[in-house]
């Protein structure tokens, strides 16, 4: 079997699971974040339950609507709270503590190898980064999942992506899931498919990568992203993992429905051009087109690794003066340890606006939403027309280097050209 | 049995960010309500209340990835139960909402080139047993993917919350494997 199926397998008491099998598996958490998590409790109601499953094991995050920017999302987190502590939920990162939910889930030990974690947001897949079943459901399964500690999955059928090769200066995982994404395109083939990331290339990935590439494989259309569990993510869940967990890895006889080689050599910095997130090229190709607004954060890339790629490339510069530059970190505490690396205050220098941890502007709801006419420069995960705010915006898909460096110029910039 | 009606067949990509456009993302799910604005997106013509529900159309026809794009919202599958759509025939689905679909027993049925043979008004004619898709308006007609027993049993109950209720109630939780 392969990971994906052994989890799904150990975690529905069966032996062996074959994929398009359905099966009922046991959930180890189950996140709901503020705009859709008060419909979750009020599904929960109507089930007939007024307690969950396990207070410690359902996940509640505060990230689309902190801070309020209006009365109405005000009074929504209201009613969101006031539910939340109703059922006694152990652990709930509010403004203040909170996070974008996919970070705080991998960042505080939510989410451990071995088992599965489910989320009512659609970037849940980010979860697979150490070695997890990452599943994005809706309000329904969440509900279902938070009163009985299971939900229905069928089984996938798992494509392999061998990663080999060695990683070129500023390139990052976001222009390998760009890369695949141009490679594979988005409609099709990927769909309902459970995506593993092996190779020599993938075992050198830090954490933060890994949450990148296994975030984004829901922009191809699969079920799941991993990344089976090593050393990396023994280390990395070193007094974070919120429970025991062992190690499960895909059996050398596991079946592929295919197989695919990348060579990240020859990978460089990579842009996906607005609206289409299939549409891409590397960034040479662009290079010395304009924008107006840069934004780094966002579950894909707001960790401490992307800030800190910038930091370098910002060091003493200043961002052109038609640029707006606006970076949110993923949560507290990729806000507090960038802050006490230096590297807020060296973007803040370089003139970058920093703002709380949020989704922001990324679902085109708050802080920074793009206005008519704007073309955008960011690191974030979607581009679709009208993603960021208004339809009559354009949205162009990067890694943080590549933000970093072309804020200096105002123009697409490939940061392999740059003085520094 | 045999369902009839009217189709819309989509002339592109449509995806769920469209049928259910990103004002009503927070508004509670209520099929009558999300139906006042599903598809608003989609077409110039839906984009006012009732727009696309006022049509009367049965069934929708799409390509590869309907209801694509990555959104979890359920007000895609409520939105167009409350418009009146009685299953929706496409190349493939998007993973959330095809999940969504099966939790609200709404069918969501995997037909490959079914945007091929119809048109938009066209009537179609689909048999529930055995997922013949036949198009009324020019005589032509496609065998769809049968639908998997589990999906068919949640539908039966009225869809996930009512196929979940009646086992807590009944204290069969444990029969789920």
């Amino acid at each position: 079997m392969t990971i994906t199926e052994k989890i799904l397998a150990i975690n529905s008491g069966r032996d062996k699971v074959t994929p398009g099998e359905l099966v009922w598996a046991d959930v180890h958490t189950v996140m709901t974040m503020d705009y859709l998590g008060k419909q979750t409790f009020t599904q929960l109601h109507k089930l007939g339950c007024s307690e969950v499953f396990d207070k410690d094991r359902v996940i509640c995050v505060s990230d689309h609507l902190v801070p309020p920017p209006t009365v109405e999302f005000a009074t929504m987190l209201n009613e969101w709270r006031e539910v939340v502590k109703q059922h006694r939920i152990t652990h709930f990162y509010d403004l203040g503590r909170q996070g974008i939910a996919h970070q705080i889930m991998v960042e505080q030990g939510h989410v451990l190898p071995g088992k599965i974690s489910i989320g009512t947001d659609s970037h849940a897949n980010t979860y697979g980064a150490v070695g997890a079943v990452g599943n994005a459901i809706g309000v329904t399964d969440a509900a279902v999942a938070m009163a009985i500690g299971k939900c229905w999955f069928r089984v996938p059928e798992t494509v392999k992506f061998v990663i080999y090769g060695e990683w070129q200066p500023w390139v990052m995982a976001k222009d390998l899931s760009l890369h695949i994404m141009g490679m594979m395109h988005w409609n099709g083939h990927l769909i309902y498919k459970a995506l593993e990331f092996t190779g020599p290339a993938i075992a050198q990935l830090d954490m933060a990568g890994r949450m990148t590439l296994c975030n984004m494989t829901v922009d191809l259309g699969a079920k799941n992203g991993i990344v089976p569990p090593d050393e990396v993510t023994r280390q990395y869940l070193q007094g974070r993992a919120k429970g025991s967990w062992e190690p499960l890895l895909s059996d050398s006889d596991a079946h592929y429905e295919a197989v695919y080689e990348v060579n990240v050599s020859e990978v460089g910095p990579t842009v996906a051009l607005p609206d289409k997130l299939d549409d891409v090229v590397p960034v040479e190709k662009v290079a010395g087109r304009k924008f107006n607004k840069a934004f780094v954060g966002t579950c894909t890339n707001g960790r401490v690794e992307d800030l800190e790629i910038m930091a370098k490339i910002l060091k003493g510069k200043r961002i052109h003066r038609d640029v707006n530059m606006i970076i949110v970190p993923a949560s507290q505490a990729v806000f507090l340890e960038a802050m006490q690396k230096g590297y807020l205050q060296t973007l803040v220098e370089a003139g970058a606006a920093i703002d709380t941890p949020s989704c922001a502007a990324c679902a085109g709801i708050h802080t920074g939403v793009a206005g008519d006419g704007d073309i955008v420069l960011s690191a974030g995960n979607r581009n679709m027309k009208g993603r960021m705010g208004s339809k009559n915006a354009q949205i162009y898909l990067t890694s943080p280097a590549v933000v970093a460096a072309s804020a200096i110029f105002g123009e697409i910039t490939d940061p392999r050209t740059i003085n520094l | 049995m045999k369902v009839k009606g009217k189709t819309w067949v989509a002339s592109g990509y449509v995806m769920a960010y469209d049928i259910i456009i990103q004002k009503y993302w927070t508004a509670p799910i209520d099929p009558a309500e999300n139906a006042k604005w599903v598809m608003a997106g989609v077409a110039e013509e839906f984009n006012r209340e009732n727009g696309f529900k006022d049509q009367g159309y049965t069934f929708i026809v799409a390509g590869h990835n309907f209801a694509g794009g990555g959104k979890s919202i359920e007000h895609v599958v409520t939105g167009l139960m409350g418009a009146g759509i009685k299953a929706v025939f496409a190349d493939s689905f998007a993973r959330l909402q095809f999940r969504n679909a099966i939790n609200y027993g709404l069918p969501f049925i995997t037909c490959k080139g079914i945007a091929e043979i119809c048109q938009t008004g066209d009537q179609l004619e689909w048999d529930t047993d055995s997922g013949l898709i036949t198009n009324l308006s020019n005589g032509r007609a496609l065998q769809s993917v049968p639908v998997a027993p589990f999906v068919a049993e949640v539908a039966q109950a009225g869809g996930l919350m009512n196929f979940i209720r009646k086992k807590i109630e009944h204290n069969t939780i444990a029969e789920l494997q």
